[in-house]
């Protein structure tokens, strides 16, 4: 079996481990590594415990590990933390811990504080020479470490951190022997957050408008768009609070815009009125949900998939969505250019789904081809300049279920946007006939959507004696721990809803089948059980805020199979 | 057009008497005399008797959710700068529930005309207080008097920087219809709080109790004048309050586009290698 290896750094919050990561990340891919970055961080701005996890290996990685095979400790807390195994090596200023005496591991003296202090440097940079000691101590080239640190960090701070790395690199000797690799295609490969595969993917789409609230993990998607906002035409508003957020961008697509919105369960919360909203006036929205533990603050900078029916079923009376859950980048990024086709084409609420662990984790990206897409804004009314202040029948089906949008300024397309229940103009009616007309026209759609949604699918060797089925961000676990033991396979379900659930009864049947899902309860497990009748009774589940660490999965396929 | 041409055909179901009717009026003046086409108009709406509104004036119209016109007219305004952008809601909803989203509103000076319908009380549902309902209210919900102190629009709004700030009546349609035609005028938020009488559960407050109390300005008053006419409960001053210059938010936004493309994200990705 090929050899992983785990590079781990920790220490409080402001020590500068979060930076750490990705330039070891280009280090490593400039060496044809591949990598997968894990951050832990608490709710808080200076102290605490901070990590950041770095597995690579030849082949492609893509979820953490318990093991750590190097580990650089900047403070006595990393002591209180993390446990080492005998041949662990452990990297830090020794003279300066205090709490590293009954440690186990192989303990590599690297006198940080001193190294800066000589250099004539801050605090911080305490990070780059510990840096610079772990990719000597991995046999790793100084040349291409002092280039990616030279690039990584800008103008005045990139000579002294050359430096820093610099004289750490010359404290520690070579200690482990590193497979060799020559994969050239990993320097090319670009290393990202599956939000900023979602951003990305938005800008590809086109989108004209992005508004919401600050909340973890979805934030950096806000952050990434409005850095953006000026070179590619996204008007973004960080919104008063989450229903302005949503409601912001619904008033920008009921004018035109393509619009989205992106949060976290709590905003979506206070976005579920107007997700119904988007709903009846059929005005096309996208919401990115990164979930984290709730329920209400819950953990907010870790990790879950307990919103799974929460999204389904958000926002009162019964409406048709749209519900893509993405597991890497690249489908981060391509199912976010298609949930707009698709909320433009079948005017309705489209969620994509992710999670703490693919929204901050780092991934390398396999297939972000720039020209994913064709644009698709579906049935949209052109005008008529003769009569252009006459009403016209907006919500009449013309095909599917589908009714023909009218875009305000156009002529002649005059109607009535209604939360209100409302007749094929929009103006509010109650009447029975209108009232039942409107919502099979509404739902007739689902069908249609449903075939556009990309299909549940079986990965790994079809006889297999174990099979898990799951969604999202699980994808990426099971697939890191099928290199350890490949006697199972498992049903990935790249989006929840709407699907054509016969076709994922056959997929299922005939199966020694386990519920693997990151929550307490099995959602998955219920919507399988809900559409097919087809009731998992086995689980492997986890809800402490962590995704799965291999060793985890590995454990209970040996346990199962025993 | 002639303001009967904004009809849309349907008929108000308001009381009969309500001062729903003379704002209606107002609008499809204000509109005619601007010669504001209707498919360039955007019409939005609240929850309430108010929100009804956008079933009544011809337009390209959005009823919102109850509170909540404020961000859905800024996402309208921002996404297509070129629509006139008109709001209607009442008291409860623009004062009670959307009175953050009004303060958020005013900040940004979003170029939009809010028209709230101020009554004291909460119509559609039969009568429960309002944030603008006088201490000592009896109503449904507060059947031992209001508690709360009373929300005075104005002031919040000039305290908050509003760059329009007017008052109307439902008893003087011509000045009514004159300040909507300011408000619109206006490049920024204009907020226009009309006094229009709940026939059905307004209580005291009628047309009678307004015909003797409202006064008409016949300038616009200094701004510690304007506070001192605000405040007073006795003579109910008309007019605009307070105006000045803003540039509007969607001129400090260069990035608003209306083209809907794909976009070429190569640098973007070549950025991550």
């Amino acid at each position: 079996m090929e050899k992983t290896f785990v590079w781990k750094v920790g220490g409080p919050a402001g020590f500068g481990i979060t930076t750490l990561g990705p330039v070891f990340a280009k280090i490593l891919k400039d060496c044809g590594y591949f990598i997968h970055g894990y951050l832990e961080y608490p709710s808080l701005i200076r102290g605490g415990y901070n990590s950041y996890q770095m597995v690579f290996g030849k082949t492609p990685v893509t979820a953490p590990k318990k093991r750590i095979d190097l580990y650089i400790a900047l403070d006595d807390v990393c002591f209180e933390k993390e446990t080492f195994d005998d041949d662990t090596i452990v990297i830090g200023d020794f003279d300066n811990l205090k709490k590293a005496y009954d440690i186990k591991g192989i303990k590599v003296n690297v006198p940080l504080k001193k190294i800066v202090e000589d250099l004539n440097g801050k605090d911080i940079m305490r990070n780059t020479a510990a840096l610079g000691a772990s990719v000597a101590a991995l046999g790793l080239p100084k040349e291409v470490m002092t280039e990616v640190v030279a690039a990584s960090y800008p103008g005045k701070i990139s000579k002294p951190n050359v430096d820093a790395a610099e004289a750490g690199f010359a404290h520690c000797q070579p200690m482990i022997k590193l497979e060799k690799t020559h994969n050239a295609s990993c320097k090319k490969a670009p290393v990202m957050t599956g939000n900023e595969a979602v951003a990305i993917g938005a800008i590809r789409a086109g989108v004209t408008f992005f508004s919401t609230y600050p909340m973890t993990p979805a934030s950096s998607i806000l952050h990434y768009l409005a850095k953006e906002a000026r070179d590619y035409h996204v008007t973004v508003k960080h919104a008063e609070d989450e229903i302005a957020g949503i409601l912001m961008a619904i008033g920008a697509s009921h004018a035109g815009a393509r619009a989205m919105t992106g949060t976290s369960g709590g905003g979506f919360a206070l976005m579920n009125e107007g997700f119904g909203l988007a709903a009846i006036t059929e005005i096309p929205i996208v919401v990115a949900l990164s979930q984290r533990p709730g329920p209400a603050t819950g953990m907010p900078t870790w990790t879950e998939q307990a919103d799974l029916q929460y999204a389904l079923h958000a926002s009162q009376g019964e409406f048709l969505r749209a519900i893509y859950s993405p597991a890497d980048l690249d489908e981060a990024y391509k199912f976010t250019v298609d949930a707009f086709n698709l909320a433009d084409k079948y005017q309705i609420p489209v969620i994509v789904l992710l999670d703490k662990f693919l929204s901050e984790s780092h991934f390398m990206a396999g297939d972000m081809s720039t020209d994913y897409g064709t644009m698709d804004r579906g049935l949209i009314f052109k005008g008529n300049p003769e009569t252009p202040n006459e009403h016209f029948k907006r919500y009449e089906e013309t095909e599917n279920g589908v009714p023909t949008r009218s875009i305000p300024g156009t002529p002649g397309g005059l109607f009535v946007a209604g939360s209100n229940e409302h007749d094929k103009t929009g103006f509010v009616i109650d009447s029975a006939e209108n009232r039942v007309y409107q919502t099979d026209r509404r739902f007739k759609k689902e069908p249609f959507v449903a075939a556009e949604m990309p299909h549940p699918y079986l990965i790994g060797k079809e006889d297999a004696p174990l099979t898990f089925v799951c969604f999202g961000s699980m994808k990426q676990v099971l697939l890191e721990a099928m290199k350890y033991d490949d006697r199972f396979n498992f049903i990935y379900f790249p989006a929840v809803h709407p699907l054509q659930w016969d076709k994922v009864a056959d997929l299922l049947k005939g199966k020694n089948l386990v519920a693997f899902e990151n929550n307490k309860t099995a959602q998955l497990r219920a919507l399988i059980a809900e559409n097919t009748g087809i009731y998992i009774k086995k689980t492997c589940l986890k809800y402490d805020g962590r995704p799965f660490f291999t060793e985890e999965v590995v454990q209970y396929i040996g346990e199962a199979l025993k | 057009m002639k303001p009967v041409e904004y009809n849309t055909g349907k008929i108000p179901n308001w009381c009969p008497g309500c001062g729903n009717f003379a704002i209606w009026n107002s609008i499809k003046k204000a509109l005619a005399n601007l010669d504001i086409e209707p498919h360039k108009l955007a019409l939005v709406s609240g929850i309430g008797c108010s929100g009804k509104m956008v079933n009544y004036v011809r337009s390209y119209a959005l009823q919102t959710l109850h509170g909540r016109t404020m961000p859905i007219a800024t996402g309208i305004k921002l996404a297509n700068p070129d629509m006139t952008v008109l709001v209607n809601g009442g008291d409860g909803d623009g004062y009670g529930m959307g009175v953050g989203h009004l303060i958020h509103a005013i900040r940004r000076n979003i170029n939009v005309t809010y028209i709230v319908h101020h009554n004291k009380v909460y119509g559609l549902t039969t009568g429960q207080a309002a944030p603008t309902s006088p201490e000592g209210t009896i109503t449904k919900s507060t059947p031992f008097g209001v508690v709360d102190a009373t929300i005075n629009p104005l002031i919040l709004a000039m305290a908050t920087g509003a760059t329009f700030v007017a008052r109307g009546y439902t008893g003087e349609s011509e000045h009514l219809t004159d300040l909507i035609m300011q408000g619109i005028n206006h490049k920024g938020f204009a907020l226009i709080d009309v006094f229009q009488p709940c026939v059905t559960f307004g209580g005291q407050y009628k047309y009678e109790y307004y015909d003797e109390r409202v006064v008409k300005m016949d300038k616009m008053p200094s701004h510690d004048e304007a506070v001192k006419l605000a405040a007073d409960q006795e003579k109910l001053s008309i007019g605009v309050y307070s105006q000045y210059e803003r540039a509007p938010y969607e001129a400090r936004h260069p990035e608003i586009s209306r083209t809907v493309e794909m976009k070429d994200v190569s640098k973007l990705i070549e950025a991550f290698i």
